[in-house]
């Protein structure tokens, strides 16, 4: 299954200027998400991050690795749209992701139990590897339902 | 102590992070920060892989201390 821009959004509730995913190119729902992020010389960040020297915060390439987790795990049913928070994510930098580039991000499930999933993913820019993270985000409203009253 | 009892003990000090004279019986979901809705789940996880069992959502949801734990870990044929 592949997801388009509009099509995507019903499975990731992020939106402008805060949607860090452009396309899926193919989900299997709890298993993986892969696509992209064409980043043009009109974000939003560039003109401020830096104004010498524009490149994509980490903090955002975080976001669009958890974004595209996310679409991972909504993808299964029952699930579209539902709201996820991030829990713990170790994050490595290895290159600056700059104005006309494409962030082609790879993200797999490795669990998902009770309203938590623990997984990585991966961002490419030129078939290099520009960051990577181990991830745990929570979707909860599924959480909450498995807790002590 | 049984081996059962001290890998029942081990979780909570592992994933709980907590000292072992820390552990005792009145302990309870949200007593202490570490026991939060995550480290809940991350301890339900734990005693799941150490036991080998698999709990219905009910008995996640009433274990609410390290005292009922223990009940419903023997509800899955643990023995203490």
């Amino acid at each position: 299954m592949k997801l388009d821009a509009q099509e995507l959004q019903k499975y990731q509730p992020n939106r402008y200027p805060f949607l860090m995913i452009d396309y899926v190119t193919e989900v299997v729902p709890g298993k993986f998400a892969k696509g992209y992020k064409n980043l043009s010389n009109n974000e939003w960040y560039f003109p401020v991050h830096f104004p010498n020297g524009a490149n994509m915060p980490g903090a955002l390439q975080l976001e669009a690795m958890a974004q595209m987790l996310t679409v991972a795990i909504t993808t299964q049913e029952g699930l579209a749209g539902k709201v996820t928070h991030a829990l713990q994510h170790n994050v490595r930098f290895k290159k600056e992701v700059l104005p006309g580039e494409q962030l082609i991000i790879e993200a797999e499930v490795l669990s998902w139990k009770r309203g938590i999933c623990k997984g990585k993913a991966k961002g490419f820019t030129h078939g290099e590897v520009a960051c990577e993270a181990d991830m745990m985000i929570t979707i909860p409203e599924i959480l909450e339902e498995f807790l002590p009253k | 102590m049984s081996e059962n009892r001290k890998k029942y003990d081990d979780a909570f000090i592992e994933v709980l992070e907590i000292e072992p004279e820390d552990l005792n019986e009145k302990l309870e979901y949200s007593s202490i920060e570490t026991w939060d809705s995550v480290g809940h789940m991350a301890l339900i996880a734990e005693l799941e892989d150490v036991f080998e069992v698999s709990l219905e959502m009910d008995d996640v949801i009433d274990f609410g201390s390290y005292h009922t734990g223990l009940k419903t870990m023997e509800k899955y044929g643990v023995a203490f």
